[in-house]
């Protein structure tokens, strides 16, 4: 043989063994343990199909929201416009007879003063649109880019909203993710009490700030006594607990009582600690001075000096009366800022703040505190402006009918398999066993390649592993019967090999790009199981190629020699 | 070496084409006319609605569970027995009529509880499709269709000749619309996998129609003389083999999932079952008769084009002068 042969063989070699190496934690206990030396430890995840578990699809109600900022804007120009004694009469907002997501803001003013209102609007409401002027009233709509921000920020925050309930359920792998722009889809595996979940899910966010509380405990002693309430009263939470993670927290302030301050309670950060791989709790005055309901808006904005991202927010008028004399009063002590029962952070209050106000971020690096201070703005607007959830779409698998489907789908598929490389073995014989040893490969290929991608696998994708191999034999006989052909036209073994393949190169990639092109727009379409189809179409796509060109010819390379060796004539195919 | 088809095969299809084409557009026709009569049996993916499947004692059949129901103030359910008997698993639907779908689940599993104590019963899945979420599947299903066809004509006319791009397509087309058309007739519930299923059967279908077509743009190269009735006929009964040993092996590994893979899967591969077949037919019968069909006519324009040259060259005022 040939060395270019050699070193292509050995080149396949490699793949299988990297590939069969790389899929064996997934099939077994192998890498599992943490100690394990084994360098690979990726494992391709089962869908909710294979795993049970609840998947459900929330409409995020923007109208809403457009109606609430609509509002407020229209309450600030009244305002700027008194400011500048500009008498504006009947300001109201229109809903009726205008698209729902699109309200609009109209008021009346003197005519001749029409040019000093237009100028006003111009220079400080960027954010609006003239939709319709008279000589002695304006209508006004959100600009479109303002719409569109306000879309992207609300669906953020409503996806950081569930993130942040989600941990009640200590689900090992929640996936939350926006779909198309006014979808939210949150997949929770094996969760059993699929009603509580849903209601956590739906429920509008509730946003407080609350008063550190650190002179009667120091931080370290509430943590001494979360640890010993633990002990004491064998509350838990997490691994080998059914308490949900609110239960928890509500039976350790039970159990608190006379341990802490009057008028205190024991609430947990979000993050967990990188150190301690703890949330830390905190203790904190139970009463809230301040609720999201007051918040106007906040946004990420840039320090003039530092050039470090800061968070600036601003308060409606009662919120401002209220958050004066909260961080006047308690100047130098810690505010937390609690979304939903979980504080997300508590900034130190450095001076008296009132309508405006900035947090800044001292801590860290810069993508850090970029990162720090976009999560602490969606935050702050969630309990801002709470855009209402709707249920779209809700499936439940239960935990047998998973493990029914894998059973059944894996058996089926294997089935599948066998069948067809009995088909290829019968029909093409000893060129068949080179094909089998093939698709074999590809079938090793595309688990590999999905557990690289750490890809989802589901029902319809293990069908999809079976319809690879059943596809893959195209390539094959594509090739076989090309060779059959030059080798009917009465050309040597060599010749009609070099051909066959030669030839059959350019159907084989028009056949699999255009399967390819169907496969991809099913994956940007599809949504759950079928999403998991499209992907192992794709990678079988792939690998397809490279097995029916690469490494079926290499095998049938050896073949050739040996045959060539004997001096034959003609090939077992 | 086993043959499935005779290498030297010369069976005429493309001269019986009149008859092939007459038959698929009636195929086609009556898809449209069952369509709009007869309509196809959606699930609830695409019209909303809740739907549970729950395994239930052995003992019960399809009246006892619907009488339980009943009970619990539950009425017009579908309710349907699924997979093997043994299993005794039932799957109930309420249609989306202004219910509070996340309460008949609920419904449902309460009037159950009511005979039944919790182990003896076992949900084994709900899904609930809100009417505006089925609304947008479909949209996007149907989209999605449309789109995977379009990219497949501009691959194929890119890859080949605007001779070729249309027919591929319309074999495309013709697949996806008869399997459709089974779906009516058979009443067998068409939902997201199904569609799934169509779609992937789009990409699949396009192969042994790029296979026949390869052989006909090779054969066109070889031997530009030959007509192109007889040019398509020995392509696609060169090519014959190849069509049939490729739709088998993968129609065998369908055939394992249908048969095997347990009522999940069932939908999924009976679509590509009958796609399949249906697919190869139009491989072999349709998107080579277009060739012939579309080449014709693209000669007719040539030469109308021809024509109409001529004329304008004798109109033009410059010919005029010359005379």
């Amino acid at each position: 043989m040939t060395k270019k042969w050699w070193s292509k063989f050995f080149f396949l070699i490699a793949v299988t063994v990297i590939s069969i190496l790389y899929i064996l934690p997934t099939f077994t206990k192998v890498g599992s343990s943490e100690k394990s030396v084994y360098p690979f430890s990726k494992k391709i995840n089962l869908g909710l199909d294979l795993q049970g578990g609840l998947y459900l699809v929330m409409g995020v109600d923007f109208n809403k929201v457009f109606k609430e900022i609509a509002d407020r804007q229209l309450s600030s120009i009244t305002e700027r416009f008194k400011d500048k004694t500009i008498a504006l009469t009947s300001p109201i907002i229109k809903v009726d007879g205008v698209p729902q997501d699109d309200p609009r803001l109209a008021f009346g003013f003197q005519a001749p003063q029409k040019q000093a209102v237009k100028d006003l609007l111009a220079k400080e409401f960027p954010n609006l649109r003239i939709t319709d002027e008279k000589n002695d009233s304006i209508e006004l709509g959100l600009s479109n880019e303002f719409h569109n921000d306000i879309r992207e920020k609300t669906l953020n925050q409503s996806i950081e909203v569930i993130r942040n309930r989600i941990d009640e359920f200590g689900v090992s792998e929640p996936q939350i993710s926006s779909q198309g722009t006014d979808r939210v889809v949150v997949e929770l595996p094996g969760i059993k009490d699929v009603d509580r979940a849903k209601d956590l899910i739906g429920r509008t966010a509730k946003l407080e700030f609350k008063i550190v509380d650190e002179t009667a405990m120091t931080g370290t002693n509430v943590m001494q006594l979360v640890a010993d309430l633990e002990k004491e009263k064998n509350i838990k939470f997490g691994v080998g607990s059914d308490l949900k993670f609110s239960d928890y927290v509500k039976a350790l302030n039970e159990a608190a009582k006379g341990k802490i301050p009057e008028g205190t309670e024991i609430a947990f950060e979000g993050k967990t600690d990188k150190n301690s791989n703890q949330r830390a709790p905190i203790l904190l005055k139970s009463k809230a001075e301040v609720t999201g309901n007051d918040l106007q808006d906040a946004q990420v904005t840039f320090n003039q000096e530092t050039r470090r991202p800061e968070v600036a927010f601003e308060l409606n008028a009662k919120g401002a009366v209220g958050f004066e004399k909260l961080t006047g009063d308690n100047i130098g002590k810690r505010l937390a800022i609690v979304l939903d029962g979980v504080v997300h952070s508590a900034p130190n209050i450095n001076s008296k703040i009132g309508a405006r106000g900035v947090i800044t971020n001292g801590r860290g690096g810069y993508d850090e505190a970029i990162k720090e201070s976009k999560d602490l703005a969606i935050v702050l607007r969630a309990g801002a402006l709470p855009a209402q959830l709707e249920l779209m779409e809700q499936r439940v698998v239960g935990p047998s009918l998973g493990a029914d489907s894998v059973a059944k789908g894996a058996f089926a598929s294997m089935i599948g398999i066998l069948a067809v490389f009995l088909l290829t073995a019968v029909y093409y014989r000893f060129a068949g066993l080179i094909a089998v040893a093939s698709l074999l490969m590809n079938v090793v290929l595309v688990l590999a390649i999905l557990v690289w991608l750490e890809a989802t696998l589901t029902l319809p994708g293990i069908a999809g592993i079976a319809l690879t191999v059943g596809i893959a034999v195209d390539s094959n006989v594509v090739i076989y019967e090309r060779i059959r052909e030059e080798l009917g036209l009465g050309k040597a073994i060599h010749a009609a090999v070099e051909a066959g393949f030669g030839k059959a190169f350019k159907t084989i990639l028009d056949a699999n790009v255009a399967n390819g092109i169907a496969a991809i727009i099913l994956m940007i379409y599809g949504s759950g199981p079928v999403k998991g189809f499209a992907v192992t179409m794709i990678v079988g796509i792939v690998t397809t190629i490279f097995t029916a060109v690469f490494v079926c010819r290499v095998l049938f390379d050896l073949y050739l020699r040996k045959m060539e060796d004997k001096n034959a004539t003609t090939l077992s195919i | 070496m086993f043959h499935i088809i005779n290498p030297h095969s010369n069976i005429d299809f493309v001269g019986k084409r009149k008859i092939w084409i007459g038959l698929s557009v009636a195929m086609i026709v009556l898809t449209f006319f069952l369509f709009f009569t007869k309509g196809l049996n959606y699930g609830i993916d695409f019209t909303g609605g809740a739907e549970v499947k729950v395994k239930v004692p052995s003992s019960w059949d399809i009246s006892k569970v619907r009488t339980t129901l009943e009970k619990g103030k539950l009425t017009g359910m579908k309710i349907l027995q699924i997979g093997d008997v043994s299993e005794s698993t039932f799957m109930i639907r309420a249609q989306d009529e202004g219910k509070n779908l996340n309460l008949v689940v609920k419904q449902m599993t309460d009037s159950l509880s009511t005979d039944l104590k919790a182990g003896e019963f076992e949900i084994k899945s709900a899904d609930i499709v809100g009417p505006s979420a089925g609304g947008l599947l479909r949209k996007n299903g149907f989209l999605a269709m449309f789109y995977a066809m379009l990219s497949i004509l501009l691959y194929v006319a890119i890859r080949f000749d605007f001779r070729f791009a249309p027919g591929a397509v319309m074999a495309l087309f013709h697949d996806s619309i008869i399997v459709i058309g089974i779906f009516i007739i058979t009443q067998k519930e068409f939902d997201l996998t199904v569609l799934a299923a169509v779609l992937a059967l789009i990409g699949y279908s396009n192969n042994d129609t790029i296979i026949v077509y390869d052989r006909i743009r090779e054969m066109m190269k070889m031997n530009p003389t030959l007509n192109i009735e007889e040019t398509v006929n020995q392509s696609v009964n060169q090519t014959l083999g190849r069509t049939i040993m490729t739709s088998l092996a993968t129609f065998v590994s369908v055939a394992m999932l249908w048969a095997f893979g347990g009522h999940v899967l069932e939908p999924f591969a009976f679509t590509l079952m009958i796609g399949l077949v249906i697919g190869t037919y139009s491989s072999i019968f349709i998107a080579s008769s277009m060739v012939i069909v579309l080449s014709h006519y693209q000669d007719n324009q040539k030469k109308a084009g021809k024509h109409k040259k001529r004329r304008e060259v004798k109109l033009s005022p410059e010919a005029h002068i010359g005379l």
